[in-house]
């Protein structure tokens, strides 16, 4: 699985979850803060379903990491950060 | 499936041999499982590594899980000046850094069903301030904090999650506390009684029943304060 196809999955599920035709969701889109177009109840949905998919594809998904919480790098500043982070898991845990 | 943590003696356990009598399909966890006759897995509660382990076991296994009730924990009844620091460290890991590594890692198990329930255990002394508990009932105090946030980050998802906070209740946690500091703390209940096991798991039936959905973020104190 290539890092771009993980970006676009993790946009889709994003505009599934937020449900709302007004936003427009590309990569560079926040999860969290101020400008954040997901509502804490749809990330922890998103975190859940990242989760189950990683499982399809053989590792485990580790969402609550230092890194994962650290305001600088935090992999929810974006969805292309949460891509990455999904993807160096996958690499680091296989 | 209901997950009960501290399943191998005290509350814990008589919590799941209820929950088996009512043919519930129960999860024993606790540091000791060698005994029980249901299934359990032996686990630290202070280590989160080993508690994902479980939820992943349980996962892989595709178990359905509908409840998690934390009962492990572990008492001290001494002067906060007293008591070392390990102590103190142990106390508040067990406690309280238990019932939170538990909840976040079992709750999305939960999460993906839409529906649970959780039960945390405080207990009686954190209302009444009880002198020679400080350590311990911070401990506690912060499951009942805890217990009050968690719910509303959960409520989402259908999932309740409630606090009992039991007075005396004969155990192994009380072995050693004399009949005397026994009788003053019952004596500051509203009803002045002991309560057994049996009240426990009686709250634990109605945080069961779908009639107590609309009952979250509570802190239950068994005899009243």
């Amino acid at each position: 699985m290539e890092k771009v196809e993980i970006i676009a999955e993790i946009k889709e599920l994003v505009t599934e979850l937020i449900d709302d035709s007004t936003i427009v969701v590309t990569e560079d889109s926040a999860l969290v803060g101020s400008n954040g177009i997901i509502d804490s109840l749809n990330l922890v949905e998103l975190c859940v379903r990242l989760e189950d998919r990683a499982s399809e594809v053989g590792f485990e998904f580790e969402w609550t990491s230092e890194l994962a919480m650290s305001k600088s790098r935090g992999v929810f500043r974006s969805i292309s950060n949460l891509g990455n982070e999904f993807y160096n898991q996958m690499i680091d845990k296989k | 499936m209901i997950i009960v943590t501290g399943a191998s003696r005290g509350l814990g356990n008589a919590i799941c041999n209820f929950l088996i009598k009512k043919n519930i399909e129960v999860y024993g966890i606790a540091r000791n499982v060698e005994h029980l006759d249901f299934p359990a897995s032996a686990c630290d509660i202070t280590k989160p590594e080993e508690i994902k382990a479980i939820a992943k076991k349980l996962k892989s296994e595709g178990k359905k899980i509908t409840g998690l009730i934390n009962t492990a924990g572990v008492a001290a009844m001494n002067l906060a000046i007293l008591t070392p620091s390990e102590v103190a460290k142990k106390i508040v890991e067990t406690n309280l850094l238990g019932t939170i590594y538990c909840s976040q890692i079992f709750a999305p198990l939960m999460i993906r069903n839409k529906d649970g329930f959780i039960v945390n255990f405080s207990t009686i002394a954190v209302a009444l301030g009880l002198k020679g508990e400080s350590i311990y009932v911070a401990s506690k105090a912060g499951i009942e904090a805890f217990t009050r946030v968690f719910a509303r980050e959960v409520g989402d998802f259908n999932i309740n999650v409630n606090c009992i906070a039991p007075g005396p209740i004969e155990t192994d946690l009380i072995q050693g506390i004399s009949d005397k500091i026994i009788n003053n703390i019952m004596n500051q209940q509203l009803i002045r009684k002991k309560y057994t096991t049996e009240t426990v798991c009686d709250l634990i039936d109605l945080f069961m029943d779908p009639k107590s959905k609309s009952i979250t973020g509570e802190v239950i104190n068994i005899g009243g304060v």
